[in-house]
């Protein structure tokens, strides 16, 4: 073999792991890094005249003096309460299920059901049992309680928490069924030996049932978090509107509105880059929580 | 291979997608004059052509679209090569789906649109094409409201139907509360009155619905006008050259909030979307609703003409807008970058025959916009004093003379503040005047587009 051949082979096989990288760096670059550059692009400029001038943050600054958008970001991170919720609740039960109690197999799929009905329909079921003429007051009058008869989804007060409720009532059967299947692969001599030893029930759940679920715990609670922060426009959107007087407005609403409704794409941009950073930032911590699940479970 | 190298590929291949892209320059924001296309007297036989027209209307004109089938299909009869496929839209979906179409210059060929500012800001953006090369002047001349659609001397769209705002009463439900049919409210302390007098019977005076909003708008158009004589007000209101503040804007929102206080309106409505409002209305839950008129028929067809009359929304304000009926044309656009522009205004104007007029109001009850419809057709009186208001006293829809974001923010949002007390009349004047002037703000190409508009 000549030097220039055994250059060129050296060469060929430089390249070589590129080439079959390609196609797949292609895709990754079409489907995800293409639409970020070109949002983040967008949100530093503005249009003017026919052309789209580069305006550095003017944008940014401009959605941090909207009280709308404010207000937005304000109800996001009051949703937030329904992580911890949805985590104690999905717990709980998926616990009982676990102790197979009457019936379990009945609720387990009776809980997980909402998990799977379309938030559409879950959020046009719920208006109508939640507004003031609606079912629940009916059932309140009914029963006698008028005085628990409230505007549920009119009042600036109580639509934000009667929207909490409905998604805490869809998602939690995603950390039920998460939680379950988790204790049903815990090996059953753990639990054995614990009632052995003499463990009551509260001490069975305390040193062995929570501390594995530990890290399907973090999982869940991250990505119940995200799912707050990116993913409850559904929910707004058909029970809301956002209303009344902004009570239920939250990020992904805000962009909608103002990208689709206002026509102001580079301000609905800048509003996108910060919610990518931050529900990048949960992403990122969901993947090294995996990493670490791994990793521990490599080393038992 | 290394983290670097990875990460250099991949910026790489970005940069040049990003290179091959659209330049992230939109088309000019003055509109362009496109060329003159030679006006077919028979569309040619051998070229297929295939218009897409996304429509709304439907919704708010039942019988639109058994009237738009049967109109394609007697189109397509006389010119073979052409298909028409028409997309209902939704309301919510409207603008949002034309604006992706706009951004990627791909989609209809025949857009509907709102009046006024709903069709402007698409003639703005270079998404639109002036209809006046591909539609004869005097054909022109025959559609109702241009003035909604006009800009820098060039007609933007066609009006297609005309859509009022009367105020609606359930004549029974009047006579019961002892209020008289033959001297009707028409003053504001009238109409609170007429209020104390149906609550007294236990029937809701008023309904609406405001959790989407939408009614928001409308009360607005139809309250917040009546100190103000033009449509112009309230451009230059928004331009910076009044203010939302000022007595004779701020007023609707003190007025309104009269109504609330005298328990004029359903307890429920903001909790009621704005369809739910109207409803109740038909269900006769509720006397009176700020209706529309291309609901008539509709309604009619369930509760009968004679459980329903129309009247003129009471008056407070002194102002030339005061007297007016409000109507809009709804209409339709060609886009700038349909492949079949003449074809797409030979479609339009067949809209417009008198054939297609009468079979309009035939099937909708819903005037069109055209002044070649045979009035001869309306019979009904309720529909006879709509034409007669439209005629004598048409005014301008105030929503399509605004910016949307404004109509939205403080009109939609205030409204359901007012109705949840949270705000004072005057706390929305403010919260009116802060929207507009973020709006300003954060928008100075089309505020430039506003100011072109109001100036000429």
């Amino acid at each position: 073999m000549s030097i220039t051949a055994a250059k060129r082979y050296r060469l060929i096989r430089q390249i070589e792991p590129y080439l079959f990288l390609a196609p797949a760096l292609v895709v990754i670059g079409l489907i995800f890094a293409f639409p970020i550059v070109r949002l983040i692009t967008l949100s530093f400029q503005r249009p003017f005249q026919g052309q789209m001038l580069f305006v550095g943050l003017t944008n940014y600054q401009a959605i941090f003096r909207d009280e709308v958008f404010l207000r937005a970001v304000r109800n996001n991170l009051t949703l937030l309460i329904s992580v911890p919720i949805m985590v104690f609740v999905a717990l709980i039960l998926a616990i009982f299920l676990f102790d197979r109690i009457r019936g379990w197999q009945f609720y387990r799929t009776t809980l997980f059901l909402p998990y799977l009905l379309p938030i559409t329909v879950v959020g046009l079921i719920f208006s109508y049992i939640f507004q003031l003429s609606g079912v629940l007051n009916d059932f309140l009058k009914v029963i006698g309680l008028e005085r628990f008869i409230l505007d549920w989804l009119g009042s600036t007060r109580l639509a934000l928490p009667t929207l909490m409720f409905v998604i805490v009532w869809k998602e939690v059967g995603f950390g039920i069924v998460l939680f379950l299947a988790r204790l049903m692969s815990v090996e059953e001599e753990l639990f054995d030996a614990a009632k052995i030893d003499g463990a009551n029930w509260w001490k069975l759940q305390w040193h062995i049932t929570l501390p594995q679920l530990a890290t399907t715990i973090e999982f869940f609670t991250i990505v119940s978090i995200i799912t707050i922060l990116s993913w409850v426009f559904g929910y707004v959107y058909v029970m809301t509107g956002g209303g009344p007087g902004n009570a239920t407005m939250v990020t992904e609403l805000f962009i909608y509105l103002t990208g689709f409704r206002y026509n102001q794409m580079n301000i609905a941009s800048a509003v996108s880059v910060i919610l990518l950073l931050v529900t990048g930032i949960f992403i990122f911590l969901e993947l090294r929580l995996r990493e670490r699940s791994v990793t521990l479970e490599e080393v038992s | 291979m290394n983290k670097t190298r990875f990460f250099l590929i991949l910026l790489t291949l970005v940069s040049l997608l990003a290179a091959c892209a659209q330049p992230a320059t939109p088309p000019p924001a003055e509109p362009q004059q496109p060329a003159a296309t030679e006006a077919p007297a028979q569309p040619a036989e051998a070229e297929p052509v295939k218009l897409v027209m996304w429509w709304w209307g439907e919704q708010e004109a039942p019988g639109a679209q058994q009237w738009l089938d049967e109109t394609i299909a007697e189109y397509q009869k006389l010119h073979r090569n052409v298909t028409i496929e028409a997309v209902l839209q939704s309301t919510d979906s409207l603008i949002p789906a034309f604006q992706s179409a706009a951004a990627a210059q791909q989609g209809p060929d025949i857009q509907y649109f709102w009046g006024g500012v709903w069709t402007l800001e698409f003639a703005w953006n270079g998404a639109l094409v002036p209809l006046d090369d591909l539609i004869p002047a005097e054909e022109r001349a025959h559609y109702i409201n241009n003035f909604e659609r006009t800009y820098d001397g060039k007609l933007w769209g066609m009006g297609w139907y005309l859509s009022g705002n009367p105020m609606v009463y359930n004549p029974t439900l009047f006579e019961k509360a002892g209020i008289d049919l033959n001297d009707l409210p028409d003053t504001w302390d009238e109409l609170i009155a007429a209020c104390d007098k149906l609550n007294a019977i236990g029937v809701t005076p008023i309904s609406g619905g405001l959790k989407d909003g939408w009614f928001g708008g409308w009360l607005f158009s139809i309250l917040g006008r009546q100190n103000l004589d033009s449509e112009k007000d309230f451009m230059k209101a928004s331009i910076g050259e009044a203010k939302f503040t000022d007595p004779a804007y701020a007023e609707w929102w003190e007025r309104l909030h009269q109504l609330k206080e005298a328990k004029c309106w359903n307890a429920d409505i903001n909790s009621v979307d704005y369809q739910q409002g109207q409803d109740q209305f038909v269900q006769g839950k509720s006397a009176m609703i700020f209706g529309n008129d291309t609901f008539l028929k509709g309604w009619a067809e369930i509760i009968g003409w004679d459980n329903m009359g129309v009247m003129r929304v009471p008056k407070y304000g002194s102002g030339k807008l005061a007297d007016t009926y409000v109507v809009t044309a709804q209409g339709l656009g060609i886009t700038s970058w349909s492949q079949h522009k003449q074809e797409a205004a030979d479609f339009l104007m067949f809209m417009h025959t008198p054939d297609r007029l009468n079979a309009w109001f035939k099937y909708t009850g819903v005037l069109p916009a055209d002044d070649r419809f045979d009035t001869a057709q309306i019979d009904q009186p309720i529909l006879k004093q709509i034409f007669e208001w439209v005629v004598q006293s048409a005014g301008p829809n105030l929503e399509n003379f605004i910016p949307s974001m404004l109509d939205e923010q403080a009109n939609f949002t205030g409204t359901q503040l007012l109705f949840a007390g949270e705000k004072t009349p005057a706390e929305l004047a403010q919260l009116t005047e802060d929207v507009i002037q973020k709006w300003r703000e954060q928008n100075p190409d089309q505020l430039q587009n506003f100011v072109n508009w109001y100036s000429k």
